[in-house]
């Protein structure tokens, strides 16, 4: 008797898994509408899709691109970079050096409240940029104010920093984020990591870790009313689920950087394009080895096809450059000895190197931090073939590679590296005096350390560009790295989002949604 | 007595299978490249001075000798908390008690659509050996084990998208006390798309048993005996094919709490896959070793569910 109880159990166990497989069908086939249409926790929401998540939520601490979107929106800095990568104002109003560029005096805009409700004064950007000075916070970008040996408020709306040499790039490393401004009484109170007070046009509302971060609007914004009434950065793991996202009404934008996905979206959305403030690179441990051969490098750089390697790696979206990527200093022409391939001249230099018929390297890629550096090395593989070289390619685990590009434990290494507009900023920690990343540039010169010296120094323009364009021509004529390209980042915006201009400023790339509005 | 010295056995030879995997996860995480400071850092690690190293040292915990991080690790877990998560700063009980009810309900779905289409198409499959229904439950089963789960979870997803402008799990997950219709709608089709593959596997088991019990004795006397069409399927075949049709499932649904990542990935799930991949990354490892300890913990639970499964449909287990 209790077999036939069983029997029945497992029909009707079937049973009422084909109602449930049916009513799925029958899900599909009514285009889900109900689903689609189902409104948010907050109906308004605007939601942003990317692939990557908030990390942390202390601003002086922040590595991650998401953190910096994310909490750019909550934190302001007292200047910032504008989309000609100009240094403007932001929370300082104006600003002069003095004492032979040793002091730098600073007013500080009127009337700023933090999301407390407190008014910002000089005291909260004495605290502000102390706490990321100081070494048990582990600011990544302490190094900015490497030379700034006092900070002080002078009034309730002046601040002065005081340096140890003239270095007028001390305000390049005051628009990162990591220098953002809070109160003094939230860093006292020890409040910061957990709670982001800031003076921006959104406030912190909640973090789901690995799942999303949401903002709502700042009503007393001293920039103007902001039209979101609330910012939800959802995690969506796979940029092809992104655009799947998109397409179904569940997102207004999407964050995408790559091409092939970006190809899919329907011409009824808006896709904006802006460069990335970063390049990529083979950078080459020049020190020792068949490398600390500068013909052997230079023969390296001539063979290099760049045009083909960006076009192999991101379908040509993006832009050749040399060490200065873009700003008012970029480096033109992009290479000093080779701007395009030249095979002749790469034989050329491979007779005085010493190595007519050609050497062998090897270098590190890693497709976790950089997924198409795999297709950089093997491009410039067959290219380097042609004369000779022989390029082993090696595939690492984010953290191995990490590993090796800080211990110089590479011949050669494509990576992609930050930029700046100042190249003072970009490359004195990588060729400068004392220059914190000294081992994984694989290279050291008198003559660049003067040049980046001398660069920072000069106060006027032309002298700049003047200066910065000696660094770029000794920097390729050694070909100390082979520069490649830049590459783009996507914004995919639904039809109805209007106002919305993706920065080429990769810190704050989102900072235009203060001024966006939904239809 | 034997009884309770049974079970008594039994669950001491659970601890100390989960002891091992923990052990053996604490060691391997330990010979990956790089810790949490390198993972939270980047190449920025390279910027910072030895103090402020010194000082994220001290805020990640890195440095500790093995068997301190070790014995604190497994007190916490011991004491139910599971510790702090290294990159979020929020005890990992918090993070596993939002991520495992998506993952155990994608799973229970899953299992469920692959038992229907496994033993459906299975028994259909055996009663008609050799002939086009057999043929159509050979193609199913040959699909399911050939697709892979993440094309066809990619396909779903774009076919849904363009097509119907249709992705409910892009709402953002939602729990099924919350709005349980629209709930089944974010869990039904990721369900679907794993439940091909475990669907296939029982399949193959089925037609093979159902096929082996049909040519031995007993099942010819009850033929020979008059019994109906019907009690013969379900009674004397299925049911002494079901033997083999749990010990499949039981591996599957094994299998199945830790398969889900790449699913949970494409549909856009917050559950326990996502959660260890983000970990891992991080190299945060009190979050990556408790999740590991739930997925082991989670096959040893099913193996002993299959045991007690065997005892209930086949009376003759209960004796040994």
């Amino acid at each position: 008797m209790k077999r036939i109880v069983g029997v029945r159990g497992v029909a009707s166990a079937i049973l009422a898994l084909s109602t449930a497989a049916t009513f799925s069908a029958s899900v599909i086939s009514s285009g889900g509408a109900s689903a689609s249409q189902k409104p948010r926790a907050a109906s308004s929401s605007f939601v942003i899709g990317t692939v990557n998540s908030v990390q942390k939520i202390d601003p002086d601490v922040v590595t991650n691109f998401l953190d910096f979107e994310a909490l750019g929106l909550i934190y302001q800095t007292l200047v910032q970079e504008n989309a000609n990568l100009n240094i403007v104002p932001d929370l300082a109003t104006s600003w002069n050096f003095s004492n032979g560029n040793k002091t730098l005096t600073m007013q500080l805009r009127q009337g700023v409240k933090f999301h407390d409700g407190s008014t910002m004064t000089s005291a909260d950007v004495v605290a502000s940029l102390t706490r990321a000075q100081a070494s048990a916070t582990a600011d990544p970008s302490a190094s900015y104010l490497g030379s700034v040996t006092n900070i002080a408020a002078s009034g309730p709306n002046t601040v002065v920093l005081t340096m140890s040499h003239p270095d007028i790039s001390v305000l390049e490393g005051l628009a990162t984020v990591n220098m953002a401004i809070m109160p003094a009484a939230a860093i006292s109170a020890g409040t910061i990591a957990t709670t982001p007070d800031g003076t921006g046009p959104f406030k912190y509302s909640s973090w789901v870790p690995n799942t999303s971060f949401t903002m709502s609007a700042n009503p007393n914004y001293w920039g103007g009313k902001v039209s979101l009434s609330s910012v939800e950065l959802e995690t969506i793991p796979t940029e092809q689920s992104i655009s799947a996202a998109l397409q179904a009404g569940t997102i207004q934008m999407g964050l995408l950087s790559q091409p092939t996905v970006v190809s899919t979206i329907p011409k009824s959305y808006k896709v904006q394009k802006a460069m990335t403030l970063s390049y990529r690179a083979l950078q080459m441990q020049d020190r020792k080895g068949i490398l600390s051969n500068v013909n052997a490098r230079r023969a390296i750089a001539c063979a290099t096809d760049r045009k083909q390697i960006l076009q192999d790696s991101v379908f040509g979206q993006g832009k050749v450059v040399g060490p200065v990527p873009m700003g008012p200093y970029a480096s033109q022409p992009v290479s000093s000895i080779c701007p395009t391939q030249n095979l002749k001249q790469a034989k050329k230099y491979l007779i005085a190197s010493g190595h007519p018929k050609g050497f062998t390297f090897t270098a590190i890629t890693s497709t976790d931090l950089d997924s198409t550096s795999a297709y950089q090395a093997i491009a410039m593989q067959s290219q380097l073939a042609k004369v000779g070289i022989k390029m082993n390619i090696q595939n690492l685990a984010a953290n191995a590679y990490i590993q090796d590009w800080l211990k110089g434990t590479f011949q050669a290494a494509f990576a992609e590296n930050g930029a700046n507009p100042n190249p003072y900023v970009m490359y004195g920690r990588y060729f400068g005096k004392g220059a914190t990343l000294s081992v994984p540039a694989g290279y050291t010169s008198a003559s660049l350390q003067k040049e980046l010296l001398a660069g920072d120094e000069v106060s006027t323009p032309a002298g700049q560009v003047k200066a910065w364009k000696k660094l770029s021509a000794d920097l390729t004529g050694n070909a100390v790295w082979i520069w490649l390209f830049t590459s783009y980042d996507f914004a995919a915006l639904s039809p109805s989002v209007h106002g919305f201009t993706l920065s080429p400023v990769n810190t704050t790339q989102l900072s235009s949604l203060a001024t966006t509005s939904v239809s | 007595m034997n009884k309770i010295l049974a079970i008594g056995r039994r669950i001491l030879s659970v601890l100390v299978t989960l002891w091992g995997v923990s052990v053996i996860i604490f060691v391997v995480l330990r010979l990956l490249p790089g810790n949490a400071v390198t993972a939270a850092m980047g190449v920025s690690e390279g910027l910072l001075t030895h103090a402020q190293v010194a000082a994220l040292n001290r805020y990640y915990g890195v440095g500790q000798p093995a068997v301190q991080q070790y014995l604190s690790w497994l007190h916490a877990t011991i004491t139910g908390n599971l510790g702090i998560s290294l990159s979020s700063r929020m005890a990992v009980s918090t993070l596993v008690g939002t991520a495992l009810p998506v993952t155990l309900e994608l799973a229970f779905f899953a299992m469920l659509l692959g038992l229907l289409i496994g033993v459906g198409f299975g028994m259909f499959s055996a009663l008609h050996p050799g002939r086009w229904q057999d043929d159509l439950g050979q193609t199913v089963s040959v699909v399911g084990l050939a697709v892979p789960s993440f094309i066809l979870g990619t396909v779903l997803v774009v076919f849904m998208s363009t097509k119907f402008h249709y992705f409910p799990s892009s709402l953002g997950f939602i729990g099924f006390f919350t709005d349980p219709w629209l709930n089944f709608q974010q869990i039904i089709f990721p369900a679907l798309v794993l439940s091909l593959g475990i669907g296939a596997a029982i399949l193959r088991t089925t037609r093979a048993a159902v096929l082996e019990v049909s040519g031995l004795n007993f099942a010819r006397t009850a033929l020979g005996k008059g019994v109906s069409r019907k009690a013969f399927i379900w009674r004397h075949l299925f049911l002494n094919a079901l033997t083999a049709v749990v010990t499949m499932s039981g591996i599957q649904l094994g299998y199945l709490l830790g398969g889900t990542v790449i699913i949970e990935q494409i549909f856009i799930l917050p559950g326990m896959g996502r959660l260890l991949i983000t970990a891992i990354n991080n190299r945060d490892f009190p979050v990556v070793q408790s999740v590991t300890l739930i997925f082991a913990a989670g096959f040893v639970i099913v193996n002993m569910l299959v045991d007690v499964a065997y005892s209930l449909i086949d009376p003759r287990t209960r004796k040994r």
